[in-house]
């Protein structure tokens, strides 16, 4: 039986996140992140980790019987900047690779209807 | 001692993934019960209120609706079926991007309607047109939307009210109701929210409102409201008693005429929407 899930991908430009969860989001199944594979800090959010993340992730779902995923992309959000980083198309390519069937693919990063003001001050950020 | 303890506790986690159970979720009668989701707990109590997100295309099979997520929370548990209502649609935000272009009117807003049975639904609606319109002319399209959402909604039970805005039929009867004011590009209803559930015991209270929200709308735009009355109970009349008005044969052609150019641009939308995938 082939069961579903929903894989949350979170790829900011300096990590990436990638949880699997059941349909409802409720149930984590499988989870990890770029400082779980890779030493360096400054790797990652690399798409070289988030492909090694997305293998990490995908194969504890598939042994625990997940097959078919939908994937739920997010970028920073709020009043950062609202792309995904480089790490999303790997891991989603990654995912593909693993063995995991793809459903939907969604982009949710969360857009402010205007909220708080940006970081960097009036004149912005001084190098 | 480290190793020990991290080894008992990867055990217990092993535990715990053997100890839970799959469920499966079940959509509300309304949606004929489909089977939506699978969700797993180690104990049933865990699942109330749990939400699923199901696009309509796997409900339906109708691969033009991908873009609507449907909403639906987990209420009881049964053996190992849960049992869900529908508490909001939403459409996905890339195809909400996609609509609102520039040098063109967005026209959107928000409704709250108290449904025959009782529940109040948030309804909100999004409008556009092929060219940038007047404030005035935006205020008029509105306010044909606020009194068909209302009309409707009062009138209907929930379940019949969801189906009506999720079928489409009603951005049809807003279509058609605008077309003298200003000939809409499209119009659809991208959220809605159940803000609280039926509640049959509630009619009286509810016919007062009703009453309110009319005298309300007529207040708003007594000129629009009465041009705008006859094309509703037009379309009103279409939807309920197509087979049986074979007696107005002179009105006939022209309904049809109408029904044609709809389904035309109907089909002229589809095919936009595929062509732009692909």
């Amino acid at each position: 039986m082939a069961r579903e899930g929903i894989a949350h991908v979170f790829a900011s430009f300096n990590n990436i996140i990638i949880t699997i969860t059941d349909m409802t989001g409720a149930e984590t199944i499988a989870r990890c992140s770029g400082g779980m594979v890779t030493k360096s800090a400054k790797d990652e959010g690399s798409p070289y980790t988030a492909m090694k993340v997305a293998q990490v992730v995908a194969e504890a779902a598939l042994e625990k019987g997940i097959t078919k995923i939908n994937v739920k992309v997010r970028g920073q959000g709020g009043n950062k900047t609202g792309t995904p980083g480089k790490g999303a198309q790997a891991a989603i390519r990654a995912l593909v690779r693993a063995g995991l069937k793809i459903g939907k693919i969604e982009d949710v990063t969360p857009i402010p209807h205007d909220g708080c003001r940006k970081k960097g001050g009036r004149r912005g950020r001084r190098v | 001692m480290a190793k020990a303890r991290s080894r008992a506790a990867a055990r217990k986690i092993k535990d715990k993934w053997k100890a839970k159970k799959w469920y499966n979720v079940l959509a509300p009668p309304s949606f004929e019960n489909a089977t939506i989701a699978e969700t797993l707990a180690d104990d049933p109590s865990k699942l109330m209120n749990r939400v699923t997100e199901v696009s309509m295309q796997d409900l339906t099979n109708d691969f033009r609706k991908s873009h609507v997520k449907l909403y639906f929370k987990i209420h009881g548990v049964e053996d190992t079926n849960a049992h869900t209502h529908y508490i909001g649609h939403a459409f996905t935000s890339d195809y909400l991007r996609r609509m609102v272009r520039r040098r063109r009117s967005k026209i959107d807003g928000v409704f709250d309607v108290t449904t025959r049975d009782g529940a109040v639904i948030r309804v909100k609606p999004i409008a556009t047109t092929e060219k940038r319109i007047q404030n005035s002319q935006k205020k008029l399209i509105r306010a044909v939307m606020r009194k068909i959402i209302l009309e409707q909604g009062s009138n209907q039970t929930l379940s019949d009210f969801v189906k009506y805005i999720l079928d489409g039929r009603i951005s049809a009867d807003i279509y058609k109701a605008c077309k003298q004011l200003y000939p809409l590009k499209r119009i659809e209803v991208y959220k809605t929210q159940v803000l609280s559930l039926p509640t049959i015991q509630e009619e009286p209270v509810k016919k007062k409102e009703k009453t309110e929200e009319e005298t309300e709308s007529k207040t708003e735009e007594e000129t629009t409201a009465e041009e705008t009355e006859e094309t509703e109970e037009k379309s009103e009349e279409e939807i309920s008693e197509e087979v049986e008005e074979k007696k107005n044969v002179e009105e006939q052609p022209e309904k049809t005429e109408e029904a044609e150019k709809e389904a035309e641009e109907n089909q002229e939308e589809s095919e936009g929407e595929v062509s732009k995938r692909e």
